[in-house]
């Protein structure tokens, strides 16, 4: 979503401004739709009346034949009215929802791996994220309540004191007695509904905990005690349960009960009126009317308490999502270097204080491909994503005659093509997973990672939808779609960290050919524990606890025994498999 | 409805109700009350009406009667509520009891393959889904049902002529309501759909954000989301349309029937009259009952789809009920103690062989490493081992007994296992090590942690033993460390040590190392674990892969 002029996404305002236009039309329907609530009444009195006088006799059926078209007519347009405005209403905090999304949004996908690990920075946002739901519900309901509430009571209240002022204020009595009710109420609803959240949680985590956790206690044959544990979550969750639901569901009816209480004087008053000992002088139709307006008012102003609740968590809502609601800065374009060497000089890199591996040299020329291997743990990916720099290095590293450190986080995503272990999918098609809304064939990249046989046997081919994280895809299909999807997106520069692990030597081989192919004018680091096509590279990293050695794979031969044992136990064995 | 089945949803609720007859009763009696009272208040204010029409005062008894049958109704529909959310609660309780009871009684095999997300699912919001079938589904439908037969029959004793018109346009209603409710749940699903999609894409987000911003797709990402968030609201959209859409047509409906009724009432037509003729206050009231009579039947239609989609849950728990269980084993004469033997074991899992006529002996207090390749079938012996998995053929045992033999009791002090990752449970770092055993005392913890080199750093937490465990509490390390105090706090004669998998530098490593040579002295010690033979020494036996 494009920003606008003078729009400060972290004020309310902002929203409801760039919302005039179904603003406007929710308004206009509003006033409409509750000054027309008010006929209604009007005319079922009007009715009730009419009958009374054609049983009386002073009238005909004439005028009932008048007056129901009309109060048809009537509620029909008031009706249509509310249509309007409940159709905008949605349409507005919809509008609302998409756009405070897309500002959380654009802003998560700024932030760096490092950034989202910290202090839970992720979780954050996805929280914000669905807390957006709540604030925009907050937003709708006090738009919609504005008029349904606010315009709606105001309007019967001024039609009761039309009616009879002094009858009218002596029936509204017991409505503030039913809000002050509701207050004094407030405290142990509120404090029963916490408890009842708390107790879900534990629930949740107990049930959780017996599913996840079952194998383990299955060995160590403590099932019943976990089972006891559930049951006692199970007893304090229904305890606070119907505390907090029947606090919540029986109050209202009371409430009500307690506001309808008016009814009384209206009765009493109302009746005398219509003898006319009264304060007034009222027909039947004044006296139905008066008690209808009044009945809607009570029912009316019980849903405001809702009203209240609904702004007042979107309140909530919004003081945590208002700190993440920055402007999100604006990308530059990519801007793909042309082709260049890479240089590292006595490169080295620490976890905290712990030194990963140091004094690494070495000249990359554009068409190089540079191995990376050595036991576990040796610091192969760490050395990989050095490169990314999401962590400050010791040393040199160079592409070109600029600094890696130099260069702007964008800068990067335009030299550095990177591929880590995790495959990273996403939930769509085959074809967007490679492509990424770039405008190309994925055909050329899934073949060259010697995927296309495999897509085109798919039931929709390029359009299958692979799965929430590629769950549909084999590992080593995974694994050959990140790869089409990263030479897709082609770099002067690439990692690849363990492409292979998952393929068999087969494939390996076709994939490696193509690779050999593609990156000509690349330099390409492969980071692998599988050894075969080492010798096919130009140099080879060796790397065994802290310490890296640089030379071709004959070098190493000779000088590694680590290596030499390595690399000879992958290729004695005849067609064996990986793990 | 199918009661007939051995131990599923409905069995599990009957019997939740016959355990609480003055409840289940109780719930009855008030929905019945409640149905009852809403008839009062318009039946009071039509003879109100009436005297006021004919001029005549009100007493102030029939004015505190009309206001006592609106408190009447108030205080039954209060009570109802309350009634059924503690009948729901009854219901649901009683049914994740059994759920529990049932997950252990499930074999390994079982619980291992189960997808852990899936079964909380079934837990929470399938059993809420029929706590909603009864509750705000068959109840309400009931109350609704009889609230609607009942404005009717008081419709027809005052005005029959109504009561003919409202059976003519009720069904005809129903029907359009029932159309709206079923493209609105259309609608709502397509709608569901999305949001789940939208919400899916942020913690996906989370997880790729290195090749987000790697590949510099930060836009087209921002594109994707903002295409799934209009996918949402365009079905969205159209629930809103038949959402504002339905009242309007409600309310212009009862006006239409009321004009009618007021028409032909109206009419002076003495054959009409018979039928339509009513007094004022009566017509007062039917105004006031034809406003009644729609919401009933607009949750009739919600009630029935509630119940639909109830169903889908019923089924589900009761797949989930229905599942074979393992054959509980009896209290043993001896504990099995002593040499652990595989006896020409073949075993795999569904079609692939795994082991095949493996026998092997450790004697008691002999410490050996199982070698092999990946895959040969190394944790395999531990699960056998474990009792998680019957062979297919020939015998496990441990000092004679059988290891399926060995009850839930007396496992932990026959065999531990320092498994390969750290399954932390819920609950505070004592529990990390008792898992709510109640065999193992406090004591018989603390031990295990100090011989797992464990109780220093736990000592140095705000309230020791007693801390809420958290994520980032103890290094990588040291929740091996745990594991390993975990495995020993029962003092097992038989101690199997998994692989460890996680990256540990030098120095910890060394650590665990020494707590798990702590932990071994004087039992059975089967390790699959490179590393751990390197420091420990003793016999290796190989597991070979079963390929020719």
């Amino acid at each position: 979503m494009k920003p606008e002029k003078n729009f400060c996404p972290d004020r309310v305002l902002s929203y409801f401004r760039l919302e005039w236009l179904p603003l406007a039309f929710v308004t206009l329907s509003g006033l409409v739709y509750n000054i027309g609530l008010l006929a209604t009444p009007w005319f079922e009195g009007r009715l009730a009346q009419c009958l009374a006088d054609i049983l009386g006799g002073s009238e005909t059926a004439a005028k009932m034949a008048m007056l129901v078209p009309a109060y048809i007519l009537v509620t029909l347009l008031v009706q249509a009215a509310r249509f309007v405005k409940r159709f905008y209403v949605r349409r507005f905090a919809n509008n609302i929802d998409r756009r405070m999304k897309g500002i959380l949004y654009a802003n998560l996908v700024r932030q760096s791996r490092a950034a989202l690990e910290k202090e839970g920075a992720g979780e954050l946002m996805t929280k914000a994220i669905s807390d957006v739901d709540d604030c925009v519900e907050g937003m709708r309901k006090f738009t919609t309540e504005v008029f349904d509430t606010g315009v709606a009571l105001v309007g019967y209240a001024v039609m009761l004191l039309v009616y009879d002022w002094r009858l009218a204020l002596l029936s509204l009595l017991f409505t503030p007695v039913s809000y002050v009710c509701a207050a004094w109420m407030k405290k142990p609803v509120q404090r029963a509904g916490a408890a009842y959240k708390k107790a879900a949680g534990a629930l949740s985590a107990a049930t959780l905990d017996r599913a996840q956790n079952a194998v383990t206690y299955r060995i160590y044959g403590c099932e019943d005690a976990r089972a006891e544990k559930y049951e006692d979550a199970l007893n304090t969750y229904e305890k606070t349960a119907v505390r907090s639901n029947v606090w919540q569901s029986a109050l209202p009816p009371l409430y009500l009960a307690a506001s309808e209480a008016g009814v009384l004087f209206i009765l009493w008053f109302g009746a005398k009126n219509v003898l006319g000992t009264g304060w007034s002088v009222w027909d039947i139709a004044a006296f139905t009317t008066f008690l209808s307006c009044f009945t809607k008012l009570v029912v009316k102003s019980s849903k405001a308490a809702k009203l209240f609740n609904a702004v007042q968590k979107a309140e909530v809502s919004w003081t945590r999502i208002k700190p993440l609601m920055k402007q999100p800065e604006q990308l530059a374009p990519l801007r793909i270097p042309e082709p260049a060497d890479v240089t590292l000089e006595n490169l080295s890199f620490a976890y905290g204080g712990e030194p990963v591996f140091t004094g690494l040299s070495l000249t990359a020329r554009p068409g190089d491909i540079i191995g990376i291997t050595g036991p576990v743990a040796c610091g192969k990916s760490t050395l990989g994503r050095v490169f990314l720099c999401e962590a400050p290095y010791g040393g040199s590293a160079r592409f070109g005659g600029t600094e890696f450190s130099a260069l702007t986080p964008r800068q990067i995503s335009a030299t550095v093509g990177y591929l880590g272990h995790d495959p990273e999918l996403s939930a769509d098609t085959v074809q967007n997973n490679v492509l990424c809304g770039s405008e190309q064939e994925a055909e050329p990249y899934l073949a060259e990672a010697a995927l296309d046989d495999e897509v085109r046997r798919m039931e929709q081919g390029l359009e299958t939808v692979i799965g929430p994280g590629g769950t549909r895809l084999s590992g080593g299909q995974a694994q050959r779609l990140a790869l089409a999807r990263t030479l897709a997106h082609p770099r002067p520069v690439l990692v690849l960290d363990d492409p292979f692990s998952a393929l068999d030597r087969n494939t390996e081989d076709i994939v490696f050919r193509n690779l050999q192919e593609y990156a000509k004018d690349k330099v390409v680091f492969l980071i692998s524990h599988r050894l075969y096509h080492f010798p096919q590279m130009q140099q080879v990293i060796f790397m065994d606890g802290g310490k890296t050695t640089v030379g071709t794979h004959a070098e190493l031969m000779a000088a590694e025994p680590v290596y030499r044992q390595l690399y000879e136990s992958q290729t004695s064995q005849k067609g064996g498999g990986g793990a | 409805m199918k009661t007939d089945c051995k131990n599923g949803v409905f069995t599990a609720i009957r019997m939740a109700a016959a355990s609480h007859p003055l409840l289940t009763a109780g719930t009855l009696l008030c929905v019945a009350a409640s149905v009852a009272a809403s008839l009062l208040p318009p039946l009071l204010l039509a003879r109100v009406i009436d005297k006021l029409t004919a001029g005549l005062p009100l007493t102030f008894w029939a004015v505190v009667a009309y206001f006592g049958s609106l408190a009447l109704e108030g205080g039954f529909s209060s009570a109802q509520e309350s009634l059924l959310v503690l009948f729901g609660q009854k219901m649901t309780h009683a049914l994740r009891s059994e759920m529990s009871r049932k997950l252990t009684r499930l074999p390994a095999s079982t619980l291992a393959a189960q997808n852990p997300g899936e079964v909380a699912a079934r837990f929470s919001g399938d059993v809420d889904t029929v706590e909603a079938l009864f509750t705000s589904g068959i109840i309400s439908m009931v109350a609704d049902a009889c609230r609607i037969l009942s404005i009717l029959a008081v419709i027809a004793v005052k005005n029959s002529g109504l009561a003919v018109i409202l059976l003519l346009v009720l069904p005809l209603f129903a029907v359009f309501t029932r159309h709206v409710q079923k493209r609105m749940l259309a609608a709502q699903l397509d709608n569901r759909r999305a949001v789940a999609a939208v919400s899916g894409q942020v913690p996906e987000t989370l997880h790729n954000i290195r090749t987000i911003r790697a590949l510099g797709l930060e836009d087209y990402m921002e594109r994707r989301y903002d295409r799934c968030i209009g996918a949402g609201y365009a079905a969205m959209e159209r629930t809103n349309f038949y959402d504002a859409l339905y009242s309007p047509v409600v309310l212009v409906l009862n006006a239409v029937v009321v004009g009618i009724v007021m028409l032909l009432s109206a009419s002076g037509n003495p054959t009409v009259l018979t039928f339509f003729g009513m007094s004022v206050g009566t017509s007062v009231a039917v105004i006031n009952y034809i406003s009644r009579i729609f919401a009933p039947i607009e949750s009739l239609g919600m009630e029935i789809q509630t119940i639909q989609s109830a169903m889908a849950g019923v089924e589900r728990i009761d797949a989930f009920l229905g599942q074979p269980e393992r054959t509980a084993s009896a209290a043993q004469p001896s504990a099995g103690r002593g040499d652990v033997e595989l006896s020409h074991v073949t075993f795999g899992y569904g079609e692939k062989e795994v082991l095949h006529d493996l026998s092997m002996t450790v004697k008691q207090g002999e410490q050996i490493t199982l070698i092999g390749r990946t895959g040969a079938g190394k944790s395999t012996v531990f699960k056998l081992l474990l009792g998680l998995y019957p062979p297919q053929e020939g015998t496990v045992t441990i000092g004679g007994v059988p290891v399926a033999a060995i009850t839930d009791r007396e496992r932990r002090s026959c065999i531990g296992c320092v498994e390969q990752h750290f399954a932390r449970v819920p609950g505070t770092v004592l529990e990390q090590i008792t898992l709510g055993d109640p065999q193992i005392t406090e004591e018989m913890a603390k031990r295990a942690a100090v011989l797992a080199g464990i109780d220093g750093a736990i000592q140095t937490l705000p309230q020791g033993y007693g801390t809420p465990c958290t994520d980032g509490m103890f290094s990588q390390g040291e929740w091996q460390l745990l594991s390993i105090a975990r495995a020993v706090a029962a003092d097992p004669a038989v101690l199997l040590l998994d692989e460890i998998t996680a990256n540990l530098d030098a120095e910890t490593e060394a650590r665990v190392l020494e707590a798990l040579r702590r932990a071994s002295a004087g039992r059975t010690v089967l390790s699959v674990s490179h590393r751990i033979y390197e420091d420990l020494g003793g016999r290796t036996v190989e597991i070979k892969t079963r390929t020719e």
